[in-house]
């Protein structure tokens, strides 16, 4: 019995690529991309910020006006009270020193014609 | 002492006075931050006149008379409020009230009063000073600052 002679050949179409990449799943975007995504993220989170800052600034420029308006009018009033008690206290005084030969009613302790506020509640 | 009693009450007038006696605001600190642009709009030539006045002298005597103007305008503009825009400034004060006294916590009140104000009384809020082409902050829609509890 004899075997017809044949040569040993390649599988029709040549052999598969040999696979000497690894071969690992995708395990999510790169370095570059995280780092992207949370410049983006930061940025947003920076310009709000910058936002409530001014914001902020408006606020607080909108209770200072409200302030100022009302300065007149609670200086108008502790003004009036001022003059009533400076002139109840100085009452008091003519009283109190009423045998005192030579007292000088509402005697000034300061040497200039600027009002001074008392130091002392009267 | 007993026929000085009066005079030496702070709280009595002052006798031989000409000025007659005032009655004073007597209001507490949320309606008048409440009716404080308003305040500011509507007497700010008496207010400026007090300032001014203020400035020659800081003696409490020196500027009784441009005071006693500057009381009666904002009484008056605080009467015009209770009259026509009651419910609004009354809701308004009260959320200034509650909450710390913050205007950023009460637009939601805000925005009827002035809408009030504005038409039935004239009166204007516009906070001097604004950056240009930078929308007033008590008109922003969305603000970053608000209440935290809705």
């Amino acid at each position: 019995m004899s075997v017809p002679y044949r040569q040993d050949m390649p599988p029709p179409g040549g052999f598969e690529p040999i696979r000497y990449k690894r071969y690992l799943p995708f395990k999510g975007p790169s370095g570059a991309v995280i780092f992207g995504i949370a410049m983006l993220i930061s940025g947003f989170g920076i310009h709000g910020v910058g936002m409530a800052n001014r914001e902020k600034r408006e606020l607080l420029r909108e209770k200072t006006w409200a302030r100022i308006h009302l300065v007149p009018l609670l200086m108008a009033e502790g003004d009036r009270d001022m003059y009533r008690r400076t002139h109840a206290a100085l009452e008091r005084e003519k009283e109190i020193m009423k045998d005192v030969k030579g007292w000088q009613y509402g005697g000034k302790v300061y040497n200039t014609d600027k009002y001074i506020p008392p130091s002392i509640q009267i | 002492m007993a026929e000085n009693k009066t005079a030496a009450d702070p709280l009595t007038p002052v006798p031989g006075d000409p000025l007659p006696p005032l009655q004073e605001i007597g209001t507490t600190s949320a309606p008048l931050k409440s009716a404080a642009y308003f305040i500011g709009d509507a007497c700010k030539e008496f207010n400026e006149d007090f300032m001014l006045c203020k400035n020659e002298s800081r003696d409490p005597a020196h500027c009784l008379k441009e005071g006693r103007k500057v009381t009666r305008c904002a009484q008056d503009v605080l009467t015009k409020l209770r009259a026509a825009c009651a419910a609004e400034f009354q809701a308004h004060w009260d959320c200034l009230e509650w909450n710390n006294q913050y205007y950023y916590a009460c637009r939601k009140e805000e925005r009827p009063l002035n809408a009030c104000a504005f038409t039935k009384l004239g009166y204007k809020k516009e906070i001097p000073g604004v950056p240009e082409g930078q929308q007033p902050i008590h008109l922003i829609e969305k603000p970053y600052f608000r209440r935290q509890q809705k």
